[in-house]
C-alpha cells in the first residue's frame, strides 16, 4: 500500500505539469472556471484524497501505540510502589 | 465604520489572550507547548492559519491579476501535494520524538540528534533572521492595509502641506465642507490635516486644468497619510498579538489561530460572494472577460509564467518543513494521529481560500485599469462592489490571515533564545520555568522593537528580501529530512549544508539585485531549485566522507523494531 501512496503522490507530481493545457483558456468548467484553474482545483481534490489513502493505510501507528505503552509502564510502575 | 470593525475584532483578540492567561499553568511546559494537549481539528487550524500570510487573500488576488490564472498552479496546488506529505512524513515524527526526548523547539532537537553546540549556533542566527524577515512582511503588511482601510479625506492633524500653485484654476469647485481646510493664496496651495493617497481622486475633480492636476499630485506626496498612519497600524498590531501571546503562550496562539484561520476563510467567501453577485454571477463574470480579447490572457498562462519555472516551484513549498514556528505547533499535538486530519483536509483548506481569490484576481483584470497596484486590487475590488461593513469585516480576515502567523512567529523566537541559548549555555539547566517564561517575554519584546524599527525605514526592500527567506527555509529542508531519514547523516555533513545554504542564499540574492523587472530566475528556473540541490548534494558528500555517527546516538534516534 505505501508504494500505491508514492505512486500516487508521483501522479499528481507529473499531473500537475499540465503543459497540455497551457495556453488553453476554455472549456470554461461549471460556466466560469478555465479549465487551466479547474485541473489544478481537482490537484488539490486529489492531494486530500491521496491523503486519505494515506492515512487509512499507511499511517504509522506505532507512533501512538509506543506512547500508550510508555504511559502504561509508568502506570505500572507507579502502582508497584 | 470599517476600521470600527476592526477594532472590535482586535478587541475580541484581546478578550481571548485574557481569557487564555486564566487558564495558564505557571510552567514553561504550558506557555510554549500548551501541554502538549492539541486537539486534530485546532491543530488543523493552527497550521493551516501559520502557513497561510496576507498573501492568502491579498497576494492571491494580486497575484493573479499580474500574472494570470497560473499562479493557483503555481503557489496554491504545488502546497497542497507538498505540505500534506511534510506532515506526514516529517510533522507526525517530529512530534513522537518530541514527545519522547522532550523537545520544546526545533534547534532541541538539530542538538540532540546531532550532538553538536556549533551546529545550533550556526543555525540559530540564520532561522531567527528568516523568521524576523518573514515576520517583518506580516508587520508592515498590516501597517499598510490598516491605513489603506481609513481613507478619510481629512482627518485630524496640525500639519498644513504646502505645494506652489500660481493661482486658483478658473473651474475650480472647492466644496463647501472643505474650505476652512484648502487654500489658495500667495502662489501656493495649503490643506490642513491629513489626507490619504486614496482620495485622490476627489480633489483631482475639481478641475480640468493641467496645472490644478500637478499640484494635487504634488499635494497627495507631501500630505500625512490616512486616519491611521501605519506607524500607528504596525504599533497597534504588534500590540495586539504581542498581549495575547504574554498572556496566554501557545494556548493562546491556538486559539487565536483557530478563530482567526475560520476569520479569514469565511470573510474571503463573504468577499467573493458580494462581489461575484454584483459582477452578474460567476458565469456572465467569466464571459464578459473571454469575451475580451485585450485582456483575457489572464485565463491562461501562455506568456506569464515559465514553464519551468512552474515545475521548479515545487521547491518552495519546503520550506514549511523548516519553519521553526510550525515545528512548535507539531509539538503541540496531544497524539500523533492528531495529525491524520491536518494532512488529508489542509489541501482543501488551500483550495477553499485560493480558487475564490484567485477568480476575483482573474475578473478584475477585466475591470481595473492597467498599471494598478496588484496588492491593491483585493482592496478596490471590496471598495468597488460593496459597502463599508463588508469592506471593515474583510479587513478583520487580512489582518487575521497577518496575525495567525505573527503570533505563532512571536512565540517561537522566544521559545529559541530561552531553551537554545540563554537555559543551554548559561543556566545549565538552573533556571526556573517563570524566569524562562520572563526571559522569553523580554525577548520577544525586543524581536518587536526592532521589527518595527526596521518596518519604519526602508520597506520595500524588506518586501524583496522576504521571498528570500522561503528560499532559505527550502534550502535548510535536506538537512531535517536526513536527520529523520538517514542513520547514516552525522554532524559533519548538517554543518557544511547549513554553510553551503548561507553562502548560496547569500549570493543568490546578490545577484537577484541586478534584476529591475519580473522574478529572478536562473535558466528559467527557480533559484530554490539550485540552492537545494547543492545543499543536498554537500551534505552527503561531507557526510561520506567523514565517520558515521556512534551506534549509541543511531539506536537512541532509530530504534531497532521488535
Amino acid at each position: 500500500m505505501r508504494i500505491l501512496v508514492i505512486c500516487l503522490i508521483l501522479l499528481l507530481a507529473i499531473l500537475h505539469q499540465d503543459w497540455w493545457w497551457w495556453e488553453a483558456k476554455e472549456p470554461l468548467v461549471f460556466g466560469f472556471m478555465p479549465i487551466g484553474l479547474a485541473w489544478h482545483a481537482g490537484i488539490s481534490l486529489a492531494a486530500g484524497l491521496v491523503g486519505l489513502v494515506a492515512v487509512m493505510f499507511c499511517w504509522p501507528d506505532h507512533l501512538d501505540n509506543e506512547e500508550e505503552e510508555e504511559a502504561g509502564a509508568e502506570t505500572e510502575k507507579e502502582e508497584a510502589t | 465604520m470599517s476600521f470600527t470593525i476592526i477594532l472590535c475584532y482586535l478587541a475580541l483578540l484581546l478578550f481571548l489572550g485574557v481569557f487564555a492567561g486564566r487558564l495558564l499553568k505557571k510552567n514553561s511546559g504550558d506557555f510554549f507547548l500548551a501541554s502538549r494537549g492539541i486537539g486534530p481539528f485546532m491543530l488543523l487550524m493552527s497550521v493551516f492559519g501559520t502557513t497561510m500570510t496576507a498573501f492568502a487573500l491579498i497576494g492571491s488576488t494580486g497575484k493573479t491579476f499580474a500574472f494570470g490564472i497560473g499562479v493557483y498552479g503555481l503557489m496554491a496546488s504545488w502546497s497542497g501535494i507538498i505540505h500534506a506529505a511534510i506532515f506526514f512524513l516529517i510533522g507526525a515524527k517530529v512530534w513522537a520524538l518530541g514527545k519522547k526526548h522532550g523537545y520544546v523547539t526545533q534547534l532541541s532537537y538539530f542538538r540532540d540528534r546531532y550532538q553538536s553546540d556549533a551546529l545550533v549556533l550556526l543555525l540559530f542566527p540564520l532561522v531567527v533572521s528568516f523568521v524576523i524577515l518573514y515576520l517583518l512582511i506580516g508587520v508592515i503588511g498590516a501597517g499598510r492595509f490598516i491605513e489603506g482601510v481609513t481613507p478619510e479625506t481629512f482627518s485630524e492633524s496640525a500639519v498644513v502641506t504646502t505645494v506652489p500653485l500660481a493661482a486658483a484654476p478658473a473651474d475650480l469647485k472647492i466644496p463647501e465642507d472643505w474650505k476652512d481646510r484648502v487654500s489658495i493664496k500667495n502662489g501656493e496651495l495649503s490643506v490642513s490635516g491629513s489626507l490619504h493617497p486614496k482620495r485622490k481622486g476627489l480633489f483631482m475633480k475639481l478641475s480640468k486644468a493641467p496645472e490644478w492636476k500637478k499640484a494635487v499630485g504634488g499635494l497627495m506626496n507631501k500630505a500625512p497619510r490616512g486616519a491611521v498612519p501605519k506607524p500607528a497600524g504596525m504599533a497597534i498590531v504588534c500590540l495586539v498579538v504581542l498581549f495575547y501571546v504574554f498572556f496566554g503562550g501557545m494556548r493562546a496562539t491556538a486559539w487565536a489561530n483557530t478563530m482567526q484561520t475560520l476569520v479569514f476563510m469565511v470573510m474571503g467567501l463573504i468577499a467573493f460572494y458580494v462581489i461575484t453577485d454584483e459582477l452578474g454571477g460567476p458565469v456572465a463574470a467569466s464571459k464578459k472577460l473571454l469575451a475580451n480579447e485585450g485582456k483575457n490572457s489572464v485565463m491562461a498562462r501562455e506568456g506569464l509564467i515559465g514553464k519551468w519555472q512552474f515545475l521548479t516551484y515545487c521547491f518552495i513549498p519546503l520550506s514549511v518543513g523548516m519553519f521553526p514556528h510550525l515545528f512548535q505547533h507539531w509539538l503541540t499535538a496531544k497524539k500523533a494521529s492528531n495529525f491524520k486530519l491536518t494532512v488529508v483536509a489542509h489541501p482543501i483548506c488551500i483550495l477553499i481560500t485560493w480558487v475564490p481569490c484567485v477568480l476575483l484576481g482573474m475578473w478584475a483584470f477585466g475591470i481595473l485599469p492597467d498599471g494598478t497596484n496588484p496588492n491593491a486590487v483585493l482592496g478596490m475590488m471590496v471598495a468597488r462592489y460593496s459597502g463599508e461593513v463588508l469592506a471593515g469585516l474583510i479587513g478583520a480576515g487580512v489582518l487575521a490571515a497577518i496575525m495567525s502567523s505573527m503570533d505563532s512567529q512571536f512565540l517561537c523566537l522566544s521559545s529559541l533564545f530561552t531553551n537554545d541559548i540563554v537555559s543551554h549555555h548559561f543556566g545549565k539547566g538552573e533556571i526556573s520555568d517563570e524566569k524562562k517564561i520572563l526571559l522569553g517575554r523580554g525577548f520577544v519584546v525586543a524581536i518587536v522593537l526592532v521589527c518595527y524599527l526596521i518596518g519604519l525605514s526602508n520597506t520595500q526592500s524588506v518586501f524583496d528580501l522576504g521571498v528570500w527567506c522561503f528560499t532559505g527555509f527550502a534550502g535548510l529542508f535536506p538537512i531535517l529530512f536526513a536527520a529523520l531519514y538517514w542513520k547514516r547523516s552525522n554532524k559533519q555533513g548538517a554543518i557544511a549544508g547549513v554553510l553551503t545554504l548561507a553562502v548560496l542564499e547569500t549570493t543568490g540574492y546578490l545577484l537577484s539585485l541586478s534584476v529591475h523587472e519580473g522574478e529572478f530566475l536562473i535558466l528559467g528556473m527557480m533559484p530554490v531549485a539550485f540552492i537545494v540541490t547543492i545543499t543536498t548534494a554537500v551534505m552527503v558528500i561531507v557526510t561520506l566522507l567523514t565517520p558515521p555517527p556512534s551506534d549509541e546516538l543511531v539506536e537512541k534516534f532509530f530504534p531497532a523494531k521488535n
